[in-house]
């Protein structure tokens, strides 16, 4: 049986990945010592900095692998994979563009319109533009095909009503994918009759409402949609193919740097503030951090360039995240044993408003793009026992 | 990979299929020496994979040798064809002659035996191998720098041991021991390189047991049915093997970066920082890895697995002891940690941010 036996290819790494990584590691350094941020943990998902987002524009770091004619550079996944993993480790507010650089861009490339591409791609590019992801809803969490969102063909384009809740960032967001049933509902065929589409959320009948995550911070938001009016152009790709969207739109996202470094600025600032007594236990302790999450890099990248190679890993994409995810939780409570949490912010300290931030967005961790059951679903139907 | 690579790979793995299998493992550790087996692996040559072609070998790559390593313990083949793989490399590096007959390594990564004006003196814990039969190649330190010695069993004192699976580790004790050969120090070759060498080895090993514990547990999950389904149906039991299968990729993951750090890295046995680290992170997650594999392979299996003559505990056992072997995970995460932490010291200054992420991402 060979569907339990992995291989990751090494990465191409050439130099031009490896200047720009020192580009992206220098920039990042002086706009830290320049005040341009302070570093925070799970910055892809807390860290809004819409300032900062277009400096990553007008460097070229967003849409770095689409076409120039859209405002892209062209450039490999594995430039972009170098972009990444460096804002993370650094901590860099990067949540507001996250989504659309990752997933949105690369979905209205190849399932949107000309006049789409052209009018939204730059603009994300560029870090002026946002989009949020509308998939859940009230009913519908890891059951995602039973939406109730419905979108109603009418003369001239689709009328939606419906809530998408939990949908990230959407009150700095332009735009939001919203998955509606197009079809009707058929039990048999429940990933039918679904379609995707892009809606600007300054449309008529649009209501944004923040919602107080635990850790404090209006992070997610409850969207409704009354009788929204959009044209025939909004749809992405094909009326009721949006299942088949949504999947392998997962698929991509889900062996990221960011399912693995989460929690880093945390290691980081540990290892430097121990590093002078370290001995024993604490050697024992964050070297035991520091292999995991070295091997999970590999895997990570292995995917990479797996998908770099034309293949679909989709299974492989599925353990890092879930490999990925729990281990960023688990650093915290490995780092408990020597910096105890108790306060719910450093009050000075940086290494404790680090690790107090990450303990309390850490419940998130292994629930958002899927929870981790639902990843062991979907690796044990690769391996077939589904 | 190369073509003749892949070449020995089928090779071996043919000759494995026909003459290995759960009856001649188990039956090797009752005393029924494989001797078919290990005649076949000698004729195949393969024992010399890692042999340069000038000293009579197969001048094969890094690469090769350890997935041949990971190959031979997906079949838990009851020989240590591993350790004279690198026993037989440790000959060729040194400038002594190979042999044709099985050598066994006399290392298990403790301290060297020291070598004083030609006579040797120390303690090897658990050499592995056929010690009885060939030969002992044994790595010896003269004022920091490594030789090569070899023994022939006969000559010295030996305990003979079994390690958790019933493979030899034998005592080896050598007191103004005098080597039948003995080598010139081996250039760019260091007491740690070796120490790391090995220490790849095991993960290399434990990677292939690890994929082979995957697929006999999803082989028996999907056949054994209780309360009228097949167990692979209970959710329960599809999340340990989602589990088994992600430490075990993980664990495929490491090793081979590692052993792609080592290929790139000129000599093998030189102990350089980025290697280390490569190594270093390997084993850790190898050796975590096979515990909690074991732990869900065996649940999903229920009595069964606990069983002889079932052939899981043939791979379970090996994982446990191969874990321990060359440095645990608690072993090689310290010095991992203490690495990071002596090379952020030494480069002095206040902690800035970035600074761990750029030793570790290497
Ligand atoms: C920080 C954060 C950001 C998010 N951002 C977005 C966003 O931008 N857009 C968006 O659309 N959504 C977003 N989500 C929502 C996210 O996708 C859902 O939380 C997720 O899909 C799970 O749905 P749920 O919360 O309704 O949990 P439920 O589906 O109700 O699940 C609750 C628990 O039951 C388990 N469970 C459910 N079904 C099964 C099953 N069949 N077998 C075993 N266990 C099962 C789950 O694994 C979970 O542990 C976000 C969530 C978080 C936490």
């Amino acid at each position: 049986m060979d569907n339990v036996r992995f291989n990751f290819p090494a990465p191409e790494i050439d130099e031009t990945v490896e200047a720009l990584r020192m580009e992206v590691r220098q920039f990042l350094r002086e706009e830290i010592q320049n005040g341009g941020f302070v570093p925070v943990t799970d910055c892809w998902c807390a860290g809004v900095d819409l300032e900062f987002s277009r400096k990553l524009g007008a460097k070229g770091w967003i849409g770095i692998t689409w076409p120039r004619q859209y405002g892209g550079g062209e450039m490999s996944a594995l430039h972009r994979y170098v972009i990444t993993e460096e804002l993370l480790a650094a901590g860099a507010p990067v949540h507001a563009h996250w989504i659309a650089d990752r997933q949105s861009g690369p979905l209205i490339l190849s399932t949107g319109t000309e006049a789409m591409k052209r009018n939204i791609l730059p603009r994300i590019a560029a870090g002026d533009c946002f989009v949020a992801l509308g998939l859940s809803e009230p009913e519908s969490g890891s059951d995602l095909a039973s939406v109730r969102t419905r979108a109603r063909k009418v003369d001239g384009g689709w009328e939606i009503t419906g809530t998408k809740l939990w949908s990230s960032g959407a009150q700095h967001c332009q735009y939001m994918t919203v998955l509606a049933r197009t079809g009707d509902w058929d039990p048999d065929k429940r990933h039918e009759g679904l379609t995707q589409f892009l809606v600007p959320l300054d449309s008529h009948g649009v209501s944004v409402r923040g919602i107080r995550d635990m850790s404090g911070v209006e992070h997610f938001n409850e969207s409704h949609f009354d009788r929204v009016m959009v044209p025939d152009d909004a749809v992405l790709g094909q009326v009721g193919e949006g299942w088949k969207q949504i999947t392998s739109e997962l698929a991509l996202e889900r062996s990221g740097p960011e399912r693995f470094l989460s929690t880093f600025v945390s290691v980081e600032r540990a290892i430097q503030q121990a590093a002078p007594s370290m001995q024993g236990r604490q050697a024992v302790v964050l070297g035991g951090i520091l292999a995991r999450i070295r091997a999970l890099r590999a895997m990570s990248q292995g995917v990479a360039a797996l998908i770099g190679e034309g293949c679909s890993p989709d299974v492989e994409a599925a353990l890092v995240k879930d490999l990925g995810t729990r281990l960023e939780q688990d650093v915290i409570e490995r780092l408990r044993e020597f910096w105890p949490i108790v306060l719910k912010q450093g009050y000075g300290d940086e290494l404790q408003y680090l690790m107090s931030d990450s303990l309390l967005r850490q419940p998130s961790f292994t629930l958002r793009g899927g929870t981790n059951e639902v990843l062991k679903g979907i690796i044990a139907r690769g391996i077939g026992l589904r | 990979m190369e073509q003749t690579d892949q070449l020995i790979l089928d090779t071996a793995h043919r000759l494995f299929s026909e003459l290995s299998g759960a009856e001649v493992v188990n039956g090797a550790e009752l005393g029924e020496k494989p001797e078919q087996l290990r005649q076949a692996i000698l004729e195949c040559g393969l024992t010399l994979a890692w042999v340069p072609e000038e000293a009579g070998g197969v001048g094969g790559s890094l690469a090769l040798g350890f997935n041949l390593i990971r190959m031979a313990s997906s079949f838990a083949l009851p020989v240590a064809l591993a350790d004279t793989l690198v026993a037989n490399l440790l000959l060729a590096r040194s400038g002594l002659e190979v042999s044709d007959r099985w050598a066994a390594l006399a290392y298990d990564g403790g301290d060297l035996p020291v070598l004083v004006q030609g006579e040797v003196n120390g303690v090897v814990e658990n050499a592995s191998g056929a010690v009885e039969s060939g030969f002992l190649v044994v790595p010896v330190i003269e004022k920091g720098e490594v030789r090569i010695a070899t023994f022939v069993p006969s000559t010295i004192d030996m305990e003979h041991r079994e390690s958790l699976a019933g493979e030899a580790r034998t005592r080896v004790i050598l007191r103004s021991a005098i080597p039948g050969q003995l080598s010139e120090p081996v250039n760019d070759m260091t007491e740690d390189g070796l120490r790391q060498f090995c220490a790849l080895v095991r993960a290399s090993q434990v990677a292939g047991a690890l994929e082979k514990m995957g697929e006999v547990t999803v082989a028996y999950v999907k056949e054994r049915s209780q309360f009228g389904r097949p167990l692979g149906k209970f959710q329960a039991i599809q999340h340990k093997v989602a589990d088994i299968a992600g430490e075990s990729a993980l664990t495929t993951a490491a090793v081979e970066q590692a052993v792609r750090s080592l290929s790139s890295h000129s000599e093998a046995f030189h102990g350089d920082s980025v290697v280390f680290m490569a190594v270093a992170t390997a084993k850790v997650v190898a050796s975590e890895a096979a515990g909690k594999v074991c732990r869900d392979a065996h649940q999903a299996h229920g009595a069964m697995g606990f069983s002889f003559e079932y052939p899981l505990q043939q791979y379970s056992r090996r994982v446990w002891c191969w874990r321990e072997e060359f440095g645990s995970e608690f072993y090689w995460s310290e010095r991992l940690g203490m690495a990071v932490a002596n090379e952020l010291v030494a480069q002095g200054g206040d902690p800035a941010p970035g600074n761990a992420w750029d030793i570790v991402s290497r």
